[in-house]
């Protein structure tokens, strides 16, 4: 299901005073199977630009494309649509509503009228897939969940729909960091096991740069750069410029490199930053 | 979908206007004077006089007349529920029959009651979104505070209840983002709100107040804290920042006033209601 966005605009309360121009010209195109993260200062239009993607909202002009449906076209199955485009929300207080953590999974395949072992096995099979044990977790009350708990909860209940495209609304903000670690794995596990498209917004470069292979930088409604994950993080300069911050470990590297180190690209985890630095050393070692 | 759009109760826009100079309490009083005008009128050409002075009032305020309407749309169907059910159930002794349907039948009287009562809930409406539209809710609760503080001697909490009448009005556009996002984030899980019928579409609506519901109590106990946090005591011996003061502007709209309520009475008086 890849999506098309073409010259978008949109603004929030149009034709009212308050009218606020959010989205200027927005052109874009992501296909199956990418996983794209999408960063940006905060208030600079992320969330707008991503409800989008999903028929959430419409355009106010240019178009946007899902799957070959116009989502402005007032016959589009939008619901459908919804379905196969997931949404997890920023805050999973405004998604959770159900008393126990299994009912509120099963809210969606019960909107779509499945039958009552479909629906057990749709929530069974979530909540595996979010790290969930069945038996622990299908009675348990919402509100007794953890941070964490919550969000993983969250995703499994936009998991059952089973949909092919998934956007995650910064969806780690204000996790400790074992909880931001966990919900990590889960989303690189849907990734590469599941194949679904996934749409990452994120204020932490560092997760971006770990997760995305993809980034697009949105800077005051505008797409300021796109690109692979590694291009993107090269132009530290220009992110700086927007407010910005660049990954821990790519901080460290840029710091080396100006003491004459030479590596062969940027890192993107800590992991391949211990590598770079690592043979650096040893290279020098030879050297001498 | 944007829910928040249409609310214009409890906004303020901000501006530099005759009106927007007014002393709270001039405003206030002046749109407490044009309801009760309003709760007597009963005739075609005072609801003109009004309607002229409401006009007015906008184009001075300087707020745009498409959003100033804006506000009503949500209010649509229920005005013109209650214009049908007047038009068919209210009759006098010497009313002519307009139409029949069924065993109702439309009369001229609950023709004109319908819509005599339809343009006072538009303009009661009106001037309420017009006094919220250019007072700030620091000085409305100055002003509305000012103006209760006689009634401390009989031991009345007027601060207390005037601050806690503008929460209630600032919570309006709150709760309506917040309503927003809720039901999002179950259209994102398949709800169609707008499809099926009556009963179905009743059903729907009970997920989404349940977050509502909980968040608003979740936002009340942290403004308690917020609040709690500052100092806040209520009432009692609280000074202020900005003390209030009527001037050459208020008494201007003071005349204006005086010279707007003898017209109407003028024509409350003269001319003939139609039922």
């Amino acid at each position: 299901m890849p999506i098309a966005v073409k010259d978008l605009c949109f603004s929030y309360k149009e034709g009212t005073p308050f009218e606020k121009k959010v989205l200027h010209n927005i052109s874009l195109t992501i296909e199956d199977g990418e996983f794209v993260g999408i960063i940006g200062p905060t208030h600079s239009g992320k969330t707008t630009l991503a409800q989008h993607f999903n028929a959430l909202l419409t355009p106010q002009s240019g178009s946007v494309i899902v799957n070959g449906f116009l989502t402005s076209d007032p016959h589009a199955d939008l619901v459908g649509l919804r379905l196969k485009v997931g949404y997890v929300f920023q805050n999973p207080d405004y998604q959770l509503f159900a008393q126990t953590v299994g009912e509120d999974i099963a809210f969606g395949p019960q909107n779509q009228k499945l039958s009552k072992t479909e629906v057990k096995e749709l929530v069974a099979t979530a909540m595996a897939q979010v790290g969930l044990d069945y038996d622990t977790f299908n009675q348990r009350d919402i509100y007794a969940l953890s941070g964490g708990q919550k969000r993983r909860a969250a995703i499994a209940g936009v998991l059952a729909c089973k949909p092919e495209i998934l956007i995650l609304d910064d969806v780690t903000a204000g996790l400790d960091p074992r909880g931001r670690e966990e919900i990590m794995t889960v989303i690189r596990e849907l990734h590469q096991k599941q194949k679904i498209t996934i749409i990452f917004i994120s204020n932490s470069m560092d997760e971006a740069a770990e997760l995305a292979e993809r980034v697009i930088v949105i800077d005051q409604g505008r797409i300021f750069l796109d690109g692979a994950v590694r291009e993107i993080f090269k132009q530290s300069a220009q992110l700086r410029s927007i407010g910005l911050e660049i990954p821990e470990v790519i901080n460290v590297i840029e710091k080396l490199q100006k003491r004459g180190c030479l590596f062969p690209s940027i890192p993107l985890n800590l992991e391949e930053a211990i590598n770079y630095i690592a043979t650096a050393y040893r290279e020098r070692e030879v050297e001498r | 979908m944007e829910l928040t759009k249409n609310i214009t109760l409890g906004v303020y826009l901000p501006g530099k206007s005759f009106i927007h100079r007014l002393d709270p309490r001039t405003k206030i009083i002046a749109s407490g004077i044009i309801i009760i005008l309003l709760l007597i009128i009963r005739s075609y050409p005072a609801y003109g006089a009004v309607f002229l002075f409401v006009a007015a009032a906008v184009m001075i305020a300087g707020i745009p007349v498409g959003y100033a309407f804006s506000g009503f749309k949500p209010m649509l169907p229920v005005l013109i529920f209650m214009w049908i059910f007047q038009l068919f159930l209210y009759s006098s002794a010497d009313a002519e029959t307009l139409f029949s349907w069924w065993i109702f039948s439309a009369t001229d009287a609950g023709f004109h009651m319908g819509t005599l009562v339809t343009l006072r809930v538009l303009f009661l409406f009106g001037v309420t979104t017009i006094l919220t539209l250019t007072t700030s809710m620091v000085s409305l609760t100055d002003g509305l505070e000012s103006l209760l503080s006689p009634l401390k001697a009989i031991g009345l909490p007027t601060q207390e209840l005037v601050m806690t009448m503008v929460i209630a009005l600032r919570f309006v556009l709150i709760l309506a983002e917040e309503l927003d996002k809720i039901v999002k984030a179950q259209m994102a899980r398949g709800v169609a709100f707008d499809r099926g019928n009556f009963i179905q579409k009743t059903k729907k609506i009970f997920p989404v107040f349940l977050p509502l519901f909980i968040g608003a109590f979740k936002r009340a106990e942290e403004l308690i804290i917020a609040m709690e946090a500052r100092s806040y005591t209520g009432g009692r011996n609280r000074t202020k920042m900005k003390t209030l003061h009527m001037g050459r502007v208020d008494l201007k709209a003071g005349l204006i006033m005086i010279a707007f309520t003898a017209l109407i009475i003028y024509l409350i008086l003269t001319t003939v209601p139609p039922i």
